[in-house]
C-alpha cells in the first residue's frame, strides 16, 4: 500500500487580477521506503506539489477541467480535509522538509536549529525529554560531519554545512516522509554531490521514504523512480 | 517552548528591541516619578495638616469662647477621643534681632496638651538626635555636637513648655517657638539639617568676631498683637519681647516660614482673651457700667485627636459627628455664654484642607493622564518595531510553520517577545524611577547649583523637600500597565505573523 497517494491535484495561484493554474490534475503515489524524484523545469509546479504533499498549502477544491475533488492520502488518511491544527501536527510529526536555501534561523546555533522541530512538536513535554532530544540532535549533526560545529551559528557555516544542518533538522522527529526541494540547487557541483550522497546514505540506512524535487536529471537519476512534471501536468514515463 | 528560546535569542541579538525596552523604561520611569512626587505631595499635605492641627478642629476665630477646660474635659471623656488641646490663633507683627519686621500667624498653645494632640514633640527642631540624619555622613549637623552654654535636653524641655528659666529669679518666663524659617538665621543644607548662619560682629577695638545666630541661645523676638473687641475694633497694640526657646520644623513651608508659637496664657494676655470682669451698662454708676461677674478666659480653637489612625480620607468624619454632639451638650450647659452648635465651626483636617487637597488631587490626575497619553508612544513604538521585525522575519515564520508551528504558536512568539520587552523595560524603569525619586532632593539641589534650575519652589509647593517615596502600590500599577502596553503593542503584529501563508512566507525575499 502506498504511503503517499495523490489524486486529481490542482492548484491555482492568483497573481494580481489573473489566475495561474500551477498544477493540473496531478496524480502520483509513493511506496513506503521508496525514493521518488519529481523532475521538471523551473515553473513546472514541482515545488507546489511538494508543498501540497507536505501540508504547507491546500489544493484547489475541484479540478476545473474534470470537476473531480482532490485527495492527498498519507498512510491512508486524506490530509486535504484535516483541520489547521491537525495539519500542523502532520507537518511536525510525519514530514521533514529540506529546502533549497536551507532556511535556518540565523539567531540559533545549529543544535538549536535542529532542536526547533522537536520543541514545536512536543511543546511543554519537550522539557521532560530535553536531554534525549539534545543527544539525538547532536548524533544527527555528528553523523552529518558537523560534530565540531554544534555551537556555531548558520552564518559561520559553509553552504554545504548549512544544508547538512537542514537535513539533520528534518530528521529530528523521525518523520515517515522526507521532502527535499532542490536540496543541491544552491550548491556547487562537488558540494551538491556530497549532499546527495548524505541523503542517499540516510535512505539506505533507515529506509526513509522521500520525495526529492529537482530540475537536475543527474540528481533525479539517483532516485528509485522519476515523476516528470511539465506545465503542471505529470508526463507519462 | 520554542517561544522562550526565540524570545531570549531575539531579545539579546537585536538592537531594535533594546531600543523599545529603553522607550518602555523611560515611559514607566516618567509616569512613576510623576506619580510618586505628586502623590507624595498630596500625602505630605494631608500628614502635615494633621501634624499641626489634629483630626478635628473646633473654631470660633477672633472672639473665641470660654469654658474650654470643660469642653476639653468632655471631649477627653469620650471613647473616640484620644486628647484635646485649647489653642488661640491670631495674626501678629514680629520684630527680629536684625531689625526686620514680619507678619506672622501667632498660635498660643498649652505645650503638653498641644503635644498630645499634634506631633509637636517630633517637630521641635533643636534637640539631641537619637541617630544622625541618613545623609549626614560627616556628622555636620550641629545637633550631633554638645552646646556651649546649654544642653539639648534643656532646649527640648524649654520648647515643650514654651518657657525659659530666668537665671536671675529662677522663674519660668514665657518664650516663643518660631518656625525654623521665620528668623532667616538658619541655613538649610543639602543633607537636610540646618546650620545657624554666621555673622561678623565688630569689636570695640575695631576688629571682628564671628558669631553664629543660634536663636535659642540668646535670640529674642518682639511680638506685637492687636486685640480686637467683639465688634472687630482694635483695642490697643500689645508688645512683648520674648526669648526664643526653640524652633520647630514641620516640613510645611508655609508654617515653618510664618507660624510662631507662644504659651497659651501669654497669647490670652496679649490678645485680651484672659479672664476679665463681666460688666453691664449702668447709668447710675459713675463709670456708666457695673461689674456683675467674671468672664472666663477664652480660646479661638480646640484641637481634637481621635483614637487610632484617622489619616485616611473620610476616616475622621465619625469623630467630627461625635465632637458635634459633645459640643452641642457643652453649648447647652453654657447657654448664652458660648456660641451654639449652628454658628461654631467644627471641621476635620480634611475639611480644613479640602480646597488644597482637591486641587492637588485634580492636578495629579491631570498630569498622570497627560503622561499616560505620552506613554502611548511606547505602545506605538513597540507596534512599529514589531511590524518591521515581522517583515524582516517573514521567512523564519515560514520555516517554523513548515516545522509544524501553528498560528497560535507563531502569535505567541511575538506576544511573548512583547511581554519580555515590557518586563525588561518596565523593571529597569521601576529601578530608574526608584533611584530618581529617592535621590530627587540631592538631584534638585545639584541642578540648582550646577545649572541654576530650581523646579521645586518651597513658597509654591509648601514643602521644603520634594517627596521622595515610591508607593509600592503605584509601582505595581505602573509595572502592570507598562507590561500590558507592550503586550497590546505586540498584538497586531503577532496576529499579522500568525496569519501569514507558510508558502508565501518561505518564498519571501
Amino acid at each position: 500500500m502506498p504511503i503517499v497517494e495523490v489524486e486529481n491535484l490542482c492548484k491555482t495561484y492568483r497573481m494580481g487580477r489573473s489566475e495561474v493554474l500551477v498544477l493540473r490534475n496531478v496524480s502520483m503515489s509513493v511506496e513506503k521506503g521508496e525514493c521518488v524524484a519529481v523532475l521538471g523545469a523551473s515553473g513546472s509546479g514541482k515545488s507546489t506539489l511538494l508543498h501540497l504533499i507536505g501540508g504547507l498549502d491546500r489544493p484547489d477544491r475541484r479540478d476545473p477541467e474534470t470537476g473531480k475533488s482532490p485527495s492527498i492520502r498519507f498512510g491512508g488518511d486524506n490530509i486535504t480535509g484535516l483541520s489547521a491544527s491537525r495539519l500542523d501536527t502532520y507537518r511536525g510529526r510525519d514530514v521533514g522538509f529540506v529546502f533549497q536555501f536551507y532556511h535556518l534561523l540565523p539567531e540559533l546555533t545549529i543544535v538549536e536549529n535542529v532542536l526547533l522541530g522537536a520543541m514545536i512538536l512536543h511543546g511543554a513535554a519537550y522539557l521532560g525529554k530535553a536531554t534525549e532530544y539534545k543527544a539525538r540532535a547532536e548524533n544527527l549533526l555528528t553523523s552529518m560531519g558537523l560534530a565540531h560545529r554544534l555551537r556555531h551559528r548558520p552564518s559561520e557555516l559553509s553552504g554545504g554545512e548549512r544544508q547538512r544542518t537542514a537535513i539533520a533538522r528534518s530528521l529530528i522527529n523521525q518523520p515517515a516522509l522526507l521532502l527535499a526541494d532542490e536540496p543541491t540547487g544552491n550548491l556547487d557541483e562537488q558540494t551538491g554531490a556530497k549532499i546527495l550522497d548524505a541523503i542517499m546514505d540516510i535512505r539506505r540506512t533507515t529506509n526513509q521514504t522521500m520525495i526529492v524535487v529537482t530540475h537536475d536529471s543527474n540528481t533525479a537519476a539517483r532516485a528509485d523512480r522519476i515523476v516528470r512534471l511539465k506545465d503542471g501536468r505529470v508526463i507519462p514515463a | 517552548m520554542y517561544q522562550f528560546l526565540l524570545t531570549r535569542k531575539y531579545l539579546t541579538s537585536k538592537l531594535m528591541p533594546l531600543l523599545a525596552s529603553v522607550a518602555v523604561l523611560l515611559c514607566t520611569a516618567m509616569v512613576l516619578v510623576i506619580w510618586s512626587v505628586m502623590g507624595g505631595f498630596l500625602d505630605m499635605l494631608v500628614r502635615s495638616g494633621r501634624t499641626m492641627t489634629g483630626d478635628v478642629i473646633i473654631a470660633w476665630p477672633n472672639a473665641g469662647f470660654g469654658y474650654y477646660d470643660d469642653l476639653v474635659e468632655r471631649l477627653e471623656a469620650d471613647e473616640l477621643v484620644e486628647s484635646a488641646a485649647p489653642v488661640i490663633e491670631s495674626f501678629a507683627l514680629i520684630g527680629l534681632p536684625d531689625g526686620r519686621q514680619e507678619t506672622v500667624m501667632l498660635r498660643g498653645v498649652d505645650g503638653p496638651s498641644y503635644a498630645r494632640v499634634t506631633a509637636y514633640t517630633d517637630i521641635l527642631w533643636w534637640k539631641k538626635l537619637d541617630r544622625p540624619l541618613p545623609k549626614d555622613k560627616d556628622l555636620l549637623d550641629p545637633r550631633n555636637r554638645p552646646l556651649k552654654t546649654l544642653d539639648w535636653n534643656t532646649l527640648y524641655e524649654q520648647g515643650l513648655a514654651l518657657s525659659k528659666m530666668d537665671p536671675r529669679t529662677g522663674e519660668m518666663v514665657a518664650g516663643v517657638v518660631p518656625g525654623i524659617e521665620v528668623s532667616g538665621f538658619n541655613s538649610r543644607t543639602v543633607e537636610g539639617f540646618y546650620n545657624p548662619i554666621l555673622v561678623n560682629k565688630r569689636l570695640p577695638d575695631g576688629g571682628y568676631e564671628t558669631v553664629d545666630l543660634f536663636m535659642p541661645a540668646r535670640g529674642t523676638i518682639t511680638v506685637n498683637t492687636i486685640p480686637l473687641d467683639s465688634r472687630g475694633t482694635a483695642v490697643e497694640t500689645v508688645s512683648r519681647v520674648l526669648p526664643v526657646v526653640n524652633e520647630f520644623m514641620s516640613g510645611l513651608y508655609d508654617l515653618d516660614n510664618r507660624l510662631v508659637l507662644v504659651r497659651l496664657d501669654m497669647a490670652q494676655e496679649m490678645l485680651k482673651l484672659g479672664t476679665s470682669e463681666k460688666v453691664v451698662d449702668d447709668p447710675s454708676h459713675p463709670d456708666g457700667y457695673k461689674v456683675v461677674g467674671v468672664n472666663p478666659a477664652r480660646v479661638t480653637h480646640v484641637l481634637v485627636r481621635g483614637k487610632g489612625d484617622l489619616g485616611k480620607f473620610g476616616a475622621a468624619d465619625p469623630l467630627r459627628r461625635r465632637v458635634e454632639t459633645i459640643y452641642e451638650r457643652f453649648a447647652e450647659a453654657h447657654k448664652g455664654e458660648v456660641p451654639g452648635l449652628a454658628p461654631i465651626i467644627i471641621m476635620t483636617w480634611e475639611d480644613q484642607n479640602r480646597t488644597m487637597i482637591g486641587a492637588v488631587r485634580k492636578e495629579t490626575a491631570l498630569v498622570l493622564t497627560l503622561f499616560s497619553l505620552v506613554s502611548l508612544v511606547a505602545v506605538i513604538l513597540v507596534l512599529t518595531i514589531f511590524w518591521a521585525m515581522i517583515s524582516d522575519k517573514t521567512r523564519d515564520i515560514g520555516i517554523m510553520r513548515a516545522l509544524g508551528a501553528g498560528k497560535a504558536g507563531i502569535a505567541w512568539v511575538w506576544l511573548m517577545y512583547g511581554l519580555a520587552i515590557g518586563t525588561v523595560g518596565t523593571s529597569l524603569g521601576l529601578v530608574t524611577a526608584w533611584l530618581i525619586v529617592t535621590n530627587i532632593n540631592p538631584i534638585h539641589e545639584w541642578m540648582g547649583e550646577a545649572m541654576g534650575i530650581s523646579i521645586w519652589n518651597p513658597e509654591v509647593y509648601y514643602f521644603v523637600t520634594i517627596p521622595n517615596q515610591v508607593d509600592p502600590k503605584h509601582a505595581l500599577i505602573v509595572a502592570v500597565g507598562g507590561v500590558l502596553s507592550c503586550f497590546v503593542g505586540a498584538f497586531i503584529p503577532a496576529v499579522r505573523a500568525a496569519n501569514m501563508q507558510p508558502v508565501k512566507a518561505l518564498r519571501f525575499e
